[in-house]
């Protein structure tokens, strides 16, 4: 028998530093950050702002260096009773009250962060009756017995207070590896682009943040129309319900922006937090084989679907209900309310795709200068993806053939072979660069001729 | 304008100027080791005149030229003024073989402007640098490539030269951007701006993990110069922390062209006849509490003159 039993028992209980080692591991440094954000979020989401947009007022500010990382927002704070009895624990309590529409769902997000930043923090909140600070130096809190922060003496400050109700953390004594990365501009800049990109909806709302000081701007999809309705993005609207579960409300937006490869793809969020960014995986149906007769019913993703846009956006109160994974950095592809969507996402992709492949036959067939189509698709105008009317529409384009018919002039296409010798004489006596010119600018004269 | 306010250009006298500079503060970097067994790294073409004012005043003997011009290898081996190895590849295949384990003055001056391959001869550089070792890197900074690309591609809704150069250097490295920053000085400081950044980056990863960091990396000054194009050079040193004594003793900011701050020192060749370049040498350099005999001579080229005189070369006229 082994000596390190007592009363018949194995001591299987985990060492603090193992625990924290482990849950600093499985997430990369800027995921980490972006939790922080979502925290900030979720509290802004329960202050929204009754006239105006939702989050106008709302801060959040990320300042970090090789010496320090701070986070602080004014997004109402959160009480003692609730950093005792749940925002501390390692994973979430069933009995958690929650946010509704909420991004942090998951109860480890400010813990790993914490850690995985250094081995010093501080984390500050007040609420408007409530104010508490804890202050942990992790090498002495790995060394103690007990799963437990102690408090620290709350120092009331301009920035956080309970007449300016927020939270603020900051984490020193910096892991090396954390250190550098966060002295250079370049994570800087991916961090501002991740903001950017994965908080969208809520800048768009009016929630401002800062990263050492640069003001991060909303953007939105462009999407292309025309004034009439033969031009226009696919729109549906639709509920997933579920016995006994909360429901979950789904906005499908298919169509074309400008060329862009990297802009290109589909682009999942989940209550308002995007989780997918210009997909052109599997995951969201492209290269998708149909099954019934081995053909293919989406094609891979190609430079010519440079122009497509796929928003899908799902929103439920109670956030185990959105398709996203642990992490947020996908959809969990096997739940039923992503499977159900999914395919209406491709059935609506289908003529966007089609319509594509037309503009490429066109443009292959009058090159990239004279293709009618291509001609139409420049000239339309752009919608903004969140102010499109809320109206179950298919994608509506332009047939080929009608659009060949308004330019008029019907073209086709003339190949020949001459002898090398004869085009090069015609080339240089012409002033012409290729082959092609030399037999555009022939027929041209020819056709002067006699036309005369 | 008048052609005597006009400069020869053919005869480059501001990048000799920027030659003799650099040979100033690369004599500087003494205190890390002894500066003839510095080996010297640069981009010989067929003139070698970077080779030649090392060789001879500093007395670096082991040199490298890079020349990806495999066709003027004849006419290269014909010119070469020394025993100089030249490797006829692309820099970014030469670069990662060096013997990284010694002590380098290296010197890319590339003809064209900053380019994603430029950032990659870069991070070679800072992956591997040994403390001690020095580098500059000039571009061209005239205008960006993405201006005249944006401006040839007809189709409507094109992506304008911010939007390319965007998409070009990626989001990490750019985030916000005007068309102005893509022109001329502007541009040129864009240009070193990027190329610390990715020199920092890069060293923050090799630093990754490690408490204390292996190397850092000290910019010693940027240059602008214009020979016809304009140029942006950006100078600076890698070493170790426990070398930052003999960092300081290098002294850098007591060379007299360097700037107050952190301000660029910009080569202005003076526009002087050769008669008034030999009346002003002859005063130079001043004794204390003299001033200029200038007679007919421009304030602003004579003040301009005193500062860069012991770096123009010496002008022969030869009539035409």
């Amino acid at each position: 028998m082994s000596t390190t039993t007592t009363n018949n028992e194995i001591n299987a209980e985990p060492t603090k530093s193992f625990f924290v080692d482990m849950l600093v591991r499985d997430i990369p440094l800027e995921q980490a950050i972006l939790d922080l954000v979502d925290n900030s979020v979720d509290g802004a989401k329960s202050l929204v702002n009754p006239d105006g947009l939702p989050f106008d007022g709302r801060e959040i500010k990320i300042d970090f260096s090789k010496e320090k990382f701070k986070i602080w927002d004014n997004c109402g704070g959160f009480d003692s009773k609730v950093a005792a009895e749940y925002a501390f624990r390692f994973g979430r309590p069933n009995n958690t009250p929650r946010t509704p529409h909420s991004i942090g769902q998951f109860g480890v997000g400010m813990k790993r962060a914490l850690f995985k930043f250094g081995s010093h923090f501080i984390v500050r909140s007040s609420t408007k009756d409530d104010s508490w600070q804890i202050d942990i130096d992790v090498p002495t809190w790995e060394s103690e017995a007990g799963w437990t922060f102690p408090w620290g003496e709350f120092n009331s400050s301009e920035e956080i207070s309970t007449k300016n109700p927020g939270t603020e953390i900051i984490v020193d004594k910096l892991r090396a590896e954390v250190a550098w990365k966060f002295s250079t501009i370049a994570f800087q800049n991916a961090m501002i682009g991740l903001i950017k990109s994965k908080h969208r909806q809520f800048i768009a709302d009016g929630l401002s943040i800062q990263v050492n000081g640069n003001h991060i701007d909303a953007s939105s999809l462009l999407l292309l129309t025309a004034n009439n309705s033969n031009f226009r993005p696919g729109f549906d609207e639709f509920t997933i319900e579920e016995e006994g579960k909360a429901e979950v409300r789904v906005k499908i937006i298919v169509g074309i922006g400008f060329s862009s490869p990297r802009e290109a793809g589909w682009y999942v969020v989940c209550n308002g937090r995007v989780i997918l960014d210009a997909d052109r995986r599997s995951a969201t149906g492209w290269g998708l084989v149909e099954e019934s007769t081995d053909g293919v019913a989406i094609p891979s993703f190609h430079n010519q679907f440079a122009r497509f846009r796929g928003i899908v956006m799902f929103d439920s109160d109670d956030s185990s209900r959105v398709p996203w994974n642990t992490t947020k950095t996908d959809i969990d592809q096997d739940g039923p309310v992503w499977q159900r969507t999914f395919s209406r996402m491709t059935e609506m992709m289908r003529p966007v795709i089609n319509f594509l492949n037309e503009l490429d036959r066109d443009i292959d067939e009058h090159t990239r200068e004279h293709s009618p189509l291509l001609r139409f698709v420049n000239t339309a105008s752009t919608v903004k993806h969140d102010v499109l009317p809320r109206q179950n529409t298919n994608f509506a384009a332009p047939e080929r053939a009608a659009i060949a018919a308004e330019n008029r002039v019907k073209t086709v296409k003339v190949q020949y072979s001459r002898p090398v010798e004869d085009v090069n004489f015609l080339m240089k006596e012409l002033n012409l660069g290729t082959a092609k010119a030399v037999g555009e600018k022939t027929f041209d004269l020819i056709m002067q001729q006699m036309d005369e | 304008m008048n052609s005597f306010r006009r400069i020869d250009y053919s005869l480059r006298p501001a990048k000799h100027a920027e030659r003799r500079m650099l040979c100033d503060i690369f004599r500087r970097l003494r205190p890390f080791g002894r500066i003839e067994d510095y080996s010297y790294v640069g981009f010989g073409s067929v003139w070698f005149s970077d080779f030649s004012l090392f060789h001879r005043a500093l007395g670096v003997k082991k040199m490298l030229s890079i020349e990806q011009a495999e066709t003027a290898r004849a006419r290269i081996e014909e010119n070469k003024p020394f025993n100089i190895p030249v490797d006829y590849r692309h820099s970014k295949d030469v670069l990662p073989n060096i013997d990284w384990e010694q002590r380098m003055f290296i010197w890319l001056d590339y003809d064209d402007p900053l380019s994603m391959d430029v950032l990659a001869d870069l991070r070679t550089i800072a992956r591997r640098a040994k403390s001690g070792t020095a580098v500059a890197i000039s571009v061209q900074c005239s205008q960006a490539q993405e201006i005249a690309s944006a401006s040839q591609d007809t189709t409507p809704n094109a992506p304008s030269a911010v939007d390319r150069f965007k998409t070009n250097f990626g989001p990490t490295r750019i985030t916000k951007l005007t068309e102005g920053q893509l022109y001329g000085w502007n541009y040129g400081q864009l240009s070193a701006t990027l190329i610390k950044q990715e020199i920092e980056t890069e060293i923050a990863s090799r630093n990754s993990g490690n408490t204390s960091p292996e190397i850092l990396f000290h910019k010693i000054c940027d240059i602008q110069y214009e020979d016809g194009a304009k140029m942006t050079t950006v100078v600076g040193v890698f070493y170790a922390p426990s070398e930052s004594g003999n960092l300081e003793q290098c002294n850098f900011s007591t060379l007299e062209f360097m700037p107050p701050q952190d301000a660029p020192i910009r080569i202005k060749v003076p526009k002087l006849t050769i008669r008034e370049f030999r009346r002003l040498e002859s005063q130079l350099p001043l004794n204390e509490g003299m001033q200029l005999n200038l007679g007919t001579i421009p304030i602003a080229e004579a003040r301009q003159f005193e500062k860069m005189y012991r770096y123009l070369p010496n002008f022969a006229l030869i009539e035409s």
